[in-house]
């Protein structure tokens, strides 16, 4: 009864998981159909993608998102990396990553507002910079559970062997680790900027007259409501997130069985 | 010089070693010692000044939001239960039943939305669940119904949709991990021992995953009870959570009330969190991911 079931045992199973996925999915449809929906005689344009570039607002969103996705997706991987190592070099490891977890344990709005209350007493005007923190925060938990889940597919023998060759800790850790974890920190990268080009509610109570493209996508919704515009914004962020994640499953693609990740290992024992 | 010259690679390196808890210290829990600092200020017309005030407080529990508090709980509790009945059975059947090349691709079909801004797609449910929504043209077309249904959106149901859509793929992964991580020697042992497979179940497996559920059941709640946007896009107007009580208060330049209500969020996902912490050793959890100094 323990052992892997054949398809045709497990198909009632498959179909709840596929009814499942098919209710994630769902609403990604209309909005995709939506941003290419014409009016009229016309069924089919991509006039709402062009209109978006001349709307100066989405304009400067864009590139705040693009800023912001850069400084997160190069301070949370290095972050996330420090904790890694530090949980395992470090006294006290388990309350060092009880910390580190401690942003996936507060809701959104608290984050941001704890945030903002910081930022106005240390007299810190809202900027690119105020995003940024947060949103590193928001990602650094992922990050490290990212860099540590392949860390630990890394056999110590090999740290050994360089200590034992007269290599420093800085060396071993550079010339051996790092190459080893190298998917993981890539993974933690691709993760943290999908994360960042995502976060909505933390960022807009820190961001000021800044925007984002989600808290534009967000405060446009609550003043205004839809249009065909705003439904080809959202299918560009639905666009870019799937990209981003291909991306990261291509780096991550399991090649021998020692690099399969954490979690199908797990369920393999 | 020559002391300073080895003493100053073990200084860089527990300085850059101790940078993150620094950064989540700073960011983090300092910011939220603050709010419930703020939480006890006073309310200036505009503008808000030091004080060691009740104001908020009684604020909350005499007005309504006290059940606007009552009420975010009820619903996150309910959500999460929900989604956890959703979540389990997958997570069982991907750690232990499925071949295990499919139960990652089913995984990542599961990262994928949850990655997906949740704004987004909440706002695109809107386009499916309202009066002239996909699913009720659907509906009348099929001739289910005569007029179309007004519960889908702006209610319960929709909040409980956009809860649900959020959060539960977000529990999968704690409970996967932790039902992937019991030894499959107890599962053997109890049937060589008799038990049918039911009983092994709800023996073995269930109490061994606890951490995960656990795990699962916090990531729910913390994400239902602190929710501030979906109450605003699925329950329409007026339907008021702790989540966006707290963003209208600030709309209102309201803070002390706003700290206050979020200290009150806060202080009961801590506890959550700190109860998770004491009674299950994360190993447990995280599986092989975590490997100790000196064990």
């Amino acid at each position: 009864m323990t052992g892997r079931a054949p398809f045709y045992r497990t198909w009632p199973m498959w179909l709840i998981i596929g009814a499942t996925i098919s209710f994630l999915y769902m609403p990604l449809v209309p909005a995709l159909l939506l941003s290419v929906r014409g009016e009229g005689a016309e069924d089919f344009t991509f006039r709402w993608f062009y209109e978006l570039w001349h709307i100066p607002l989405v304009l400067k969103a864009l590139r705040a998102t693009a800023m912001i996705a850069l400084l997160v997706g190069l301070i949370a991987p290095i972050l996330g990396l420090l904790a890694a190592l530090s949980i395992r070099e470090l006294r006290l490891p388990r309350l060092i990553l009880l910390i580190m977890l401690l942003p996936l344990f507060i809701p959104g709005v608290s984050m941001g507002l704890a945030c903002a209350f910081l930022f106005r007493l240390l007299d810190v005007p809202p900027s690119l910079l105020t995003i940024t923190i947060v949103q590193v925060l928001w990602a650094l938990p992922f990050a490290t559970l990212i860099i540590l889940t392949i860390m630990s597919t890394v056999d110590p023998v090999y740290l050994e062997a360089a200590y034992l060759s007269g290599a420093s800790r800085w060396r071993a850790f550079c010339d051996i680790e790092l190459p080893l974890i190298a998917p993981g920190v890539f993974g933690a990268i691709s993760f943290s900027v999908i994360i960042s080009v995502n976060e909505t509610v933390r960022t807009s109570v820190v961001q000021g007259a800044w925007n984002t493209i989600p808290t534009y996508i967000w405060s446009t919704y609550k003043q205004i409501g839809l249009s065909p515009a705003l439904y080809a914004l959202m299918a560009l962020v639905i666009l870019l997130t799937v990209a981003l994640a291909g991306f990261y499953l291509l780096l991550n693609r399991p090649k021998r069985p020692a690099k399969v990740p954490a979690i199908t290992q797990a369920s393999e024992m | 010089m020559q002391w300073a010259r080895r003493a100053w690679p073990r200084v860089t390196r527990a300085g850059l070693l101790s940078l993150p808890v620094i950064f989540v210290l700073a960011f983090l829990v300092l910011p939220l010692c603050l709010t419930i600092v703020i939480s006890f200020w006073e309310r200036v017309g505009m503008k808000f000044r030091p004080a060691l005030s009740l104001a908020s407080y009684a604020a909350i529990i005499e007005g309504a939001r006290l059940q606007v508090l009552q009420r975010s709980m009820i619903v996150a509790v309910e959500a999460t239960a929900l989604s956890l009945l959703i979540a389990y059975p997958i997570a069982y059947f991907l750690a232990r039943k499925a071949q295990p090349h499919a139960a990652r691709v089913v995984l990542v079909l599961f990262t994928i939305p949850f990655l997906i801004n949740y704004i987004v797609r909440n706002v695109a449910w809107t386009s499916l669940l309202g009066r002239n929504g996909t699913i009720n043209d659907i509906l009348s077309a099929f001739g289910l119904i005569d007029a179309p249904l007004d519960w889908l959106l702006y209610s319960d149901f929709a909040v409980f949709v956009g809860l649900i859509s959020s959060y539960m793929p977000f529990m999968i992964f704690p409970l996967v991990l932790s039902i992937g991580a019991i030894d499959k020697q107890y599962l053997e042992a109890s049937a060589l021992l008799g038990a049918r497979p039911a009983t092994t179940f709800l023996r073995i497996v269930i109490p061994l995953s606890l951490p995960g559920i656990f795990a699962a059941l916090i990531f729910g709640f913390v994400g239902s009870f602190g929710e501030s946007a979906v109450p605003i896009i699925m329950g329409g107007v007026g339907y008021e959570l702790v989540g966006n009580t707290i963003t209208s208060s600030m709309d209102v330049l309201n803070y002390p009330l706003a700290a206050a209500l979020s200290s009150i969020v806060v202080i009961i996902m801590l506890l959550l969190m700190l109860s998770w912490y004491f009674i299950f050793d994360m190993r447990a959890f995280l599986g092989k991911v975590l490997q100790w100094r000196g064990s």
